[in-house]
């Protein structure tokens, strides 16, 4: 959930700088090497595994290094003229076009879907929160058990949706196994994974709405319709933004789904841009060209990043 | 469509076409996220002849719990629960004890840089395991740390996010109390233990909820740094077996359900029990 | 703040690295990709001279790719050996499917630790092992131990070389056949033809579809998921893969003709194209349900094919190409011993590899499984004969024995054979251009080539 945290890092403003105490001055640096030992486990392990692993990355783009020979030298920039020309090229921009067309598809449910959600399962009763309950589980099953039962679900030959549409007179899809239909059927899984999540967040975004702005356009003789669309929906676009960005960052790190269900076939049309890293890594053994595409991964995200906080600060304001 | 719905629970209000419309329509979507859970559960029961049939039977003719026994004999599982116990409780251990630690510093440490450090947490955000495994995998590979705990436990052992929500929270409570605290005799950490950490608890567990969650479903650095059945966690053991079995005939998915119907039993039954706290969990950190 | 942090995150990350390469010194590692210093082992194992002796007990861990139906073999195997002597305890460890073996053993080495002692290897990862020094060359155990390697089959014994260099021994083979369902191949009056020229009309009469034109029986089945299966096909037509000037021939006109012929016959529904994750099991399925005559597979899954199908299992060797060539290649794995691990553990590791590639060993395998016996002493004796009325089925393999090759030893031979299943999926299941995707790939496979060069 490291994303929920980044847009949660935007509702932050300067932080409040902490009342200080008037002290002797050996006591005052005493008191502040004190107060620094506090970060220094976290600072040491971010600068270990986070920090010197993404300059080491970079190093490793300049090199021929393969994983499977003991020896590797610099090269220049041949990784980096590799990855804008030729094939490198082919797989980053097809890769980007996929990871960008399953963020679309991700985001759609969890918010569209979400929403849609959220106005069905709106009740306070019981019953309507044993569904709720149903409908968010999803998120807390493993990706791995959920992968192996869409795997079955979607069989070709003796998949029960394959059955369901047999029955009703089409003919069977072969979802996993065409390009056309390879990455709807990763997002069929997805979907099922967020729209409870994407429900919850909206129908707790909806109880902290005052009923008073809904009495009042009673009043005035607004139907529900008019209601949702002049009143909840724009009151919701704090909780939208929050979505639209965590969900955004969250899918472009999409990989297991990919691996359990497709492996990024048929035909590389659904290898996603971590799962491009990983086989230039784990399977070509090519880490030269793993670490060329990482970096400019993380380019990637840090440009959206980058991008987002500044429209964020411009237009919505996350004071709760 | 309104939104007086979410509070009406007034018997006495007519009901109209909408009311019994939306019960319908709740019901059926419930039934079909519901689907793949019960689909697993009962392809896990039924036999391998019954798992070929062309017309797919909704509820096992014969249960086969040996399916079970199966799985357990194929796959090592009690050595997955293991591992994935172990790690999850490492992980959770040590991204709440560093950051505990880190987010008292940044919100009542008062020392050199304290502003550019946190930022350099916050940066670490935009950084994901996914970017930087590759020089962490040789790290870990040149420290012997592949197939062991703290191969897998290292990486995650800090999470920014958990800082950040926790020094906000530690921010927004009145340095009064801390400061009574010192009075009273209290050190540093006796502050957080006694003040600060009682003060935070819904946070705290609201965070280490996600972080729980986070750990026992970590798939891709586990993938990577436990290759070996010994280190192996039950995400990746269950990949394994679907592998496995894979190679055989289609005919094998019940055994392949069965496993991943204990690969999600614990999760799953903890959800039963702390459901309330689970799902508002994720809204509370989402407000925050 | 922007402009803060990124200043800011330039100090820290140096401070960082420096942290961390303190840090990887203290561990007594270089820190560098992988530790130069680990390869002095394999010197020191010539320099040993012809001392291969086990003299202390030890354990060693063999890796291997055996699914679940073969676990009773391999642990009756491992007992065994450990019941046998008391020096070595074996423990065997599944890792996966060959690729999997091939990625944990990779990065094991590149870690230097954590490596098996004994390893198994799909037959063409050997010339990337041998080439990067992976594998331990084994002709100094061979000579020191004076082990005989001439009684294994010629072809298969090759197989397991690199550049004159025996860095592994065969140990589980086979080789490509066709199946086919023999209770309808009597009923309908159906053979599989000897040339390919005769294929299409082969596919044609085995073919039955559906009132709607839909097939309801393929007349054979092609394994796109791994392109062992079809490479056999290009070669027989003279196709190269690899030219002498290091460049692929793929897109040239005799490449070009299997491929549109592939393609005719996925299009006309005559053949069916099986890719995806799991391919395998649904064209094994589909076999024994009888939605296929024939498929095209691996002859080790013999045993299982006889002991699923409710019909009599025929096999049948790979029609010979345009050319007369019916050549096929071997499959399976061979067994060989990481270069990285200590004197000891090899010297342990070359008895239990002796063990497991010798005769009565690998005749366990034979009988139990769809593995070919490896030794001429069983071959081309009575022992052979014994065997083939147990599994007269093997009658059509035993008869072209000496048509089995090697396969083709070139270091890109994984990232090419990548590439090339990729674009036939294409071509066969998006019904791509042949022409245009087959350039396109070649170029593809000339930059992977030049590469490795």
């Amino acid at each position: 959930m490291a994303n929920t945290s980044s847009t949660a890092v935007l509702a932050e403003r300067a932080p409040a700088s902490s009342p200080k105490k008037k002290r002797g001055l050996s006591a005052r640096t005493r008191s502040k090497i004190g107060d620094f030992m506090f970060v220094v486990p976290a600072l040491v392990l971010l600068a270990v595994f986070t920090y010197y692993p993404i300059c080491k990355l970079f190093q490793i783009s300049l090199t021929d290094w393969n994983l499977l020979n003991d020896t590797w030298k610099f090269v220049g920039l041949k990784n980096w003229i590799w990855l804008f020309t030729g094939t490198g090229a082919k797989y980053l921009w097809n890769s980007l076009k996929i990871t960008f067309l399953y963020s679309l598809g991700e985001l759609t449910v969890t918010i569209v879907g979400g929403m849609l959600f959220a106005l069905l399962f709106n009740r306070m009763s019981r019953s309507f929160s044993l569904m709720r309950a149903i409908v968010f589980m999803p998120k807390y099953v493993a990706m791995s058990s959920a992968a192996v039962v869409f795997l079955w679900i979607l069989n070709t030959d003796s998949g029960v949706l394959n059955y369901l549409i047999k029955s009703v007179g089409l003919q069977p899809v072969d979802w996993l196994n065409q390009k056309s239909t390879a990455l709807i059927s990763i997002l069929m899984l997805t979907g099922w994974r967020v729209i409870g999540y994407g429900m919850m967040i909206y129908l707790s975004a909806m109880i902290g709405i005052s009923k008073d702005y809904y009495e009042a356009s009673s009043l005035d003789g607004a139907n529900g319709r008019q209601q949702f669309f002049r009143i909840t929906l724009p009151l919701l676009s704090p909780t939208t933004l929050f979505l639209l960005v965590t969900t955004f960052l969250s899918s472009m790190k999409v990989f297991q789904s990919v691996d359990i269900l497709t492996s990024g076939g048929p035909s590389r049309s659904t290898e996603v841009f971590v799962y491009l890293i990983y086989r230039y890594a784990m399977v070509d053994f090519r880490m030269d060209r793993a670490a060329t595409s990482a970096v400019m991964f993380f380019l990637i995200l840090l440009t959206i990043t980058i991008a987002t906080m500044k429209y964020s600060n411009n237009k919505v304001t996350y004071d709760s | 469509m309104k939104k007086e719905k979410t509070i009406d629970h007034n018997p006495r209000k007519p009901h109209n076409a909408w009311y019994y419309m939306q019960w319908v329509v709740a019901i059926l979507v419930t039934l079909i996220m519901l689907f793949p859970i019960y689909w697993m559960i009962a392809t896990s029961l039924k036999s391998a002849q019954e798992v070929q049939l062309v017309i797919p039977t909704l509820f096992p003719h014969s249960f086969h719990p040996e399916n079970y026994s199966y799985v357990l004999k194929r796959a090592n599982f009690f050595k997955y629960y293991w591992n994935t116990i172990v790690m999850t409780a490492g992980i959770l251990f040590l991204q709440v004890t560093t950051g505990i630690l880190a987010a008292y510093g940044f919100a009542r440490g008062d020392f050199k840089g304290r502003n550019v450090m946190f930022y350099l947490v916050l940066g670490a955000l935009m950084i994901p395991l996914q970017v930087t495994f590759i020089p962490i995998y040789i790290m870990c590979s040149n420290w012997g740390l592949c197939d062991t705990f703290l191969g897998l436990i290292l990486p995650e052992a800090v999470s920014a996010y958990y800082i950040f929500m926790l020094r906000n929270t530690f921010l927004s409570i009145d340095p009064s109390y801390t400061d009574a605290g010192r009075i009273d005799g209290l050190g540093r950490l006796g502050c957080i233990t006694h003040v600060l950490v009682p003060m935070s608890k819904a946070t705290i567990f609201t965070v280490t909820l996600v972080t729980f969650t986070n750990g026992w479903n970590a798939y891709f650095w586990p993938k990577i740094i436990a290759k070996n059945e010994v280190r192996r966690v039950l995400t990746v053991g269950l990949a394994q077996l679907k592998n496995t079995f894979a190679g055989q005939s289609v005919s094998n998915y019940h055994q392949i359900m069965a496993g991943a119907v204990l690969a999600i039993l614990p999760v799953v039954i903890l959800f039963l029990i702390f459901q309330k706290y689970m799902m508002t969990g994720y809204s509370k950190a989402a407000m925050k | 703040m922007k402009k803060s942090f990124l200043r800011n995150y330039k100090s820290v990350a140096c401070v960082a690295m420096a942290a961390s390469l303190l840090l990887t010194a203290c561990s007594g590692s270089t820190g560098a990709p992988a530790s130069p210093a680990s390869s002095a082992a394999s010197v020191a194992s010539s320099a040993a001279g012809g001392d291969y002796a086990v003299t202390e007990p030890i354990k060693i861990v063999w890796w291997h790719a055996l699914e679940s139906q073969y676990d009773e073999l391999v642990a009756s195997v491992v007992d065994d050996f450990n019941k046998s002597q008391d020096m070595i305890t074996v423990e065997a460890q599944y890792i996966g499917k060959y690729k999997d073996v091939n990625e944990a053993l990779v990065a094991a080495n590149a870690a230097g630790s954590g490596l098996p002692g004994v390893v198994v290897a799909n037959t063409d990862y050997v010339a990337s092992y041998g080439e990067s020094g992976l594998f331990e060359n084994l002709d100094p155990y061979i000579k020191g131990t004076g082990y005989d390697a001439n009684d294994f089959a010629e072809g298969l014994l090759r197989s397991a070389q690199y550049d004159g260099k025996q860095v592994s021994l065969p140990f589980l083979h086979s080789t490509q056949v066709i199946y086919y369902n023999k209770d309808m191949a009597k009923e309908r009056g159906l053979t599989i033809p000897d040339k390919i020229t005769d294929f299409g009309a082969f596919l044609e009469s085995a073919t039955q579809k559906a009132a709607d034109g839909s097939t309801s029986v393929y007349g054979t089945v092609f394994p796109g998921w791994d392109q062992w299966y079809f490479e056999t096909l290009y070669l027989n037509e003279g196709v190269n893969i690899i030219n002498e000037d290091n460049t692929c021939d793929l897109n040239g006109d005799a490449a070009l003709k299997v491929t549109q012929q592939l393609q005719d016959w996925c299009n006309e529904g005559v053949a069916y194209w099986a890719s995806g994750e799991d391919a395998s099991a649904v064209m094994r399925q589909n076999f024994y349900d009888g939605k296929c005559f024939s498929v095209l597979h691996t002859s080790s899954l013999y045993n299982n094919y006889v002991d699923n199908c409710s019909f009599e299992v025929g096999m049948a060797w790979y029609p010979a190409g345009s050319t007369g060539d019916k050549n096929s290649e071997v499959g399976g794995c061979v067994l060989g011993i990481p270069s990285k691990n200590d004197q000891a553990t090899k010297n342990a590791a070359w008895v239990f590899l002796q063990y497991l590639c010798g005769k009565e060993v690998n005749m366990k395998w034979a009988e139990g499984t769809g593995y070919l016996p490896t030794r001429k002493s069983v071959l081309e004796t009575q022992e052979g004969k014994d065997f083939l009325t147990q599994k007269p089925e093997f009658q059509c393999i035993f008869d072209n024995l000496n048509l089995v090759n090697p396969r083709i030893q070139s270091g890109a031979w994984s990232e090419l054979a990548t590439t090339w299943k990729n674009y036939m999926d294409q071509i066969m299941l998006e019904k791509s251009d042949v022409t245009k995707s087959s350039n396109d790939m070649v170029v593809e496979i000339d930059e992977i080539l030049a590469d490795h060069s």
